[in-house]
């Protein structure tokens, strides 16, 4: 039995319950602007996830798998019985769970759009503490350093090679469980003195109110 | 003296080309075009509105910037070396918070500007107070007020307090 096609045709999704009974490699490439992924399965678990040939650690691994899930550009081919490569991230991930967390967190994505952080704002780390959510520890592990001197999503997803939306998506979360915020620049800087600053408000004052002084009564 | 510049910025429809046009004794120069997506106005402003203040001999600028995201890398292009920042945000609409929370954290990340917040629509209840949208940002009351951008009293308040915040 040969399992190949186009993502287009058929989705990550739809896949993934034929893959649970059966072991091997599912390789999928000509993908838009992304390089080859391999998914070893076995036993109904996804084993390890290679990205040209290079083992993802599980936060990338999820990341590429939310990724193939909604992408409609790629082929790929199923090779039952493959023999499995040396896999030092070890995943051991069940497939109809995995299925289920990736399709509610790409909605959650979908919902958050417009509330997702802009990418270029830099975020720094304001409590030490583990988050209970897995998919949210595992990247705090990887962005802790950074987030220690202030990082943004767009930093972020570059070195550790996940999707932008997803990077910014975890720092959403982060803030909510009150572990970073955006960095503050406020009166870092005073373009002018305290002088200057009476001088306007009196002249301001004195256009819009006369002179009076309870402008904020 | 050199001329200052104050940016006002905020989401679509928040009220900063009524705020530059209240506030300004020149006529103001606007970019208005016929909006092309759905933002719930026919017209809205894609690069900038200018207009002026002179105060005691100081020109003070007046700079709107675009409220829709895809303008975004006008906020910081209008931003650097301003004096200050407003940024704009419609009380009756709630909905815009969300997106006023994302400008106001991406702008204060990267430009150490001063800034206040000013929560439009104050003359028409029901709507959201500047106490409560305070709250919302995440931001010390202080730095919030409420305002009616059409009335020049009450449009002038924003700038009195950013002001008021660098003495």
């Amino acid at each position: 039995m040969a399992i190949f096609g186009n993502l287009n045709h058929m989705s990550l999704g739809d896949l993934l319950p034929l893959l649970s009974v059966q072991d091997g490699a599912l390789e999928v490439f000509n993908l838009e602007n992304h390089p080859r992924v391999t998914l070893y399965f076995r036993d109904g678990l996804l084993q390890c996830l290679f990205v040209a040939g290079r083992p993802a650690d599980s936060l990338v691994a999820r990341s590429i798998v939310t990724l193939l899930m909604s992408s409609t550009r790629g082929s790929f081919e199923f090779v039952p019985g493959a023999p499995e490569r040396r896999c030092p991230h070890l995943l051991d991930w069940p497939l109809d769970r995995l299925l289920i967390t990736v399709v509610s967190v790409q909605d959650e994505m979908r919902e958050l759009e417009r509330r997702l952080p802009h990418p270029e704002t830099i975020f720094r780390k304001i409590r030490d503490e583990m988050p209970e959510d897995r998919r949210l520890a595992d990247f705090w592990k990887r962005a802790q350093g950074r987030l220690d001197i202030g990082a943004s999503a767009q930093e972020l997803a570059g070195r550790m090679g996940m999707p932008l939306e997803h990077a910014q998506y975890y720092l959403f979360k982060l803030r909510q469980a009150g572990l970073v915020m955006p960095v503050r620049a406020r009166a870092q800087r005073r373009s002018m003195g305290p002088s200057v600053a009476a001088r306007l408000i009196d002249s301001l004052k004195q256009r819009f109110f006369g002179g009076r002084q309870a402008w904020n009564h | 003296m050199e001329p200052l510049k104050v940016v006002v910025s905020g989401p679509v429809g928040s009220g900063k080309s009524t705020f530059v046009r209240t506030l300004s004794e020149t006529a103001i120069v606007d970019t208005d075009a016929f909006a092309s997506e759905p933002i719930g106005k026919d017209m809205t402003t894609v690069a900038l509105d200018y207009g002026t203040l002179r105060l005691d001999g100081q020109l003070l600028y007046l700079f709107g910037t675009p409220g829709q995201q895809r303008f975004d890398f006008m906020w910081d292009i209008l931003t650097e070396g301003a004096l200050g920042m407003v940024l704009l945000v419609r009380g009756d609409r709630p909905q815009d918070f969300p997106q006023a929370r994302r400008q106001l954290d991406y702008l204060l990340s990267r430009q150490a500007v001063p800034y206040v917040v000013g929560v439009t629509r104050q003359d028409k209840p029901p709507v959201w107070g500047p106490e409560e949208v305070a709250l919302y940002l995440g931001q010390p009351s202080e730095y919030v007020v409420g305002l009616n951008a059409t009335d020049p009293k009450s449009a002038v308040k924003p700038l009195l307090r950013l002001l008021e915040l660098m003495l």
